[in-house]
């Protein structure tokens, strides 16, 4: 899965949540300054991206909570996620 | 919002009928309603949730429970209570701590009580959730398994106030503390619904929580808020203050913050706890009160059980595509019941259904006043 796939799936997941144009979240897009997005639906987003892309990844995908704190822009969020894949 | 424009003037309390409301209908009549009961939520589980769901499909015909967690345990209850085989059980092994803090519990634990029994409803395998444990765990479970109706940022706890006056609907009573005048603008019409199906308001009147009944009181947020309820098409009345909610009559729909909420929600529980003990100690204090008391006791009785949370059950977390009903984490059978009786009467309802359809309506509408 390449990290423009995973890009979709985060765009999708941040529409969803944040109800909001997924034409307008970008790889620079930042959760808390750009989006607005709280803690609770930072952790939503992630959960989505997750269900998402578990049938694609290794058993046992998951983004570790130490890992969403330090997480600032949609960019960072894809890497991580890339990483796991 | 049509359909309640058309019967603006018609008298304001008589039951809504779904022709009323135009939305989608509740399931066949008579159908069984499935409720997944978080067995280990709340201080005095499991027991006393096992006796509230025994309580409840006793008392409820119709209505089925299916008690979420360790099956041993449950099954154990059971037994003791000569009731096997009487509830179904699915099994959960993990329970989120009143001391955890929520959405990040239950995002580690996956089969935490309460997240599985959100996904029973997610599944089909549930048509209602109810705990009587952590709010913010039921809150975080709901929203990451069932998700949210469209229009809805974020999630409030609705309780039904039994004002002097009579009930009323108060939200949010402390789902989510950080509100901007937006999500008091949902809450609004999620309340408005929420108060047309419990209590069978037509046009809900709607009041805003503030310090003073004249308008521009209170905090940026109130000021802004009011303006924006103002321009939405619900029957919007102003501010209300905090004595106005256990006295009813001003509005029948109060919105405010979680913060705020919860403050008053625990204050006014705690003033009604603190008078009936001090009525009960003074009833105590001399013989000739004890013998009054005998003749006075049904009264008391009859004003006390009416504010009981045992009567009326738990809040509804509205917003989340799915009934989930949250009740006190002190919860007596007789509560656990109680919120058992009224997630089923929410399904039958169909009360997620008509939240979602009068968000979705008015989302457009929203959207173009909000700042």
């Amino acid at each position: 899965m390449t990290a423009a796939q995973v890009l979709a799936i985060v765009q999708q997941a941040c529409a969803t949540v944040l109800e909001i144009d997924p034409q307008t979240v970008t790889l620079q897009t930042r959760f808390v300054e750009d989006l607005r997005a709280d803690s609770l639906a930072l952790v939503e987003i992630v959960e989505i991206v997750e269900e998402a892309l578990a049938p694609l990844a290794p058993a046992g995908f998951h983004i570790d909570d130490e890992d969403l704190d330090g997480l600032t822009t949609v960019g960072e969020a894809v890497d991580l996620a890339v990483a796991q894949l | 919002m049509p359909g309640v424009r058309a019967v603006r003037q018609a008298h304001r309390h008589r039951r809504l009928t779904l022709s009323d409301a135009g939305t989608t209908p509740p399931g066949p009549p008579g159908a069984v309603v499935r409720v997944a009961v978080d067995l280990l939520g709340g201080d005095r589980a499991p027991e006393s949730v096992v006796d509230g769901a025994l309580l409840a499909v006793g008392e409820q015909p119709g209505t089925r429970v299916i008690l979420v967690g360790p099956v041993e345990v449950a099954q154990r209850l059971l037994a003791a209570r000569g009731a096997t085989g009487r509830l179904e059980v699915v099994a959960a092994t993990q329970v989120v701590g009143m001391d955890e803090e929520p959405a990040r519990a239950v995002r580690t634990k996956r089969d935490a009580t309460v997240r599985v029994a959100a996904r029973l409803v997610r599944d089909g395998a549930a048509d209602a959730l109810v705990s009587v444990g952590s709010t913010g765990a039921a809150l975080a479970a709901a929203l990451f398994t069932l998700g949210r109706l469209r229009g809805a940022g974020r999630p409030a706890l609705a309780v039904v106030i039994q004002a002097k006056a009579g009930p009323l609907v108060f939200l949010d009573a402390g789902a989510s503390v950080d509100a901007t005048p937006d999500l008091l603008a949902q809450y609004a019409l999620a309340g408005v619904a929420l108060a047309q199906v419990r209590l069978g308001i037509v046009r809900p009147r709607v009041g805003l929580l503030t310090i003073g009944e004249e308008s521009g009181k209170g905090d940026l947020l109130r000021r802004q808020a009011a303006v924006l309820l103002a321009a939405l098409p619900v029957d919007f009345v102003g501010s209300v203050e905090g004595r106005d909610v256990p006295h009813g009559g001003v509005a029948d729909v109060v919105v405010t913050d979680g913060f705020t909420g919860n403050v008053l929600a625990k204050g006014l529980e705690g003033a009604v706890s603190m008078v009936t003990e001090a009525l009960l100690a003074a009833f105590d204090a001399t013989p000739a009160r004890r013998a009054a008391a005998l003749v006075l006791q049904p009264a008391v009785a009859e004003v006390t059980g009416h504010l009981s949370p045992d009567a009326f059950g738990g809040g509804f977390l509205l917003g989340v595509r799915g009934v989930c009903v949250v009740g006190h984490g002190d919860a007596s059978p007789r509560a656990v019941a109680s919120c058992i009786g009224v997630a089923a009467e929410a399904v039958r309802d169909a009360l997620v259904p008509r939240i979602g359809e009068a968000l979705a309506q008015l989302l457009d509408e929203r959207a173009t006043v909000a700042p």
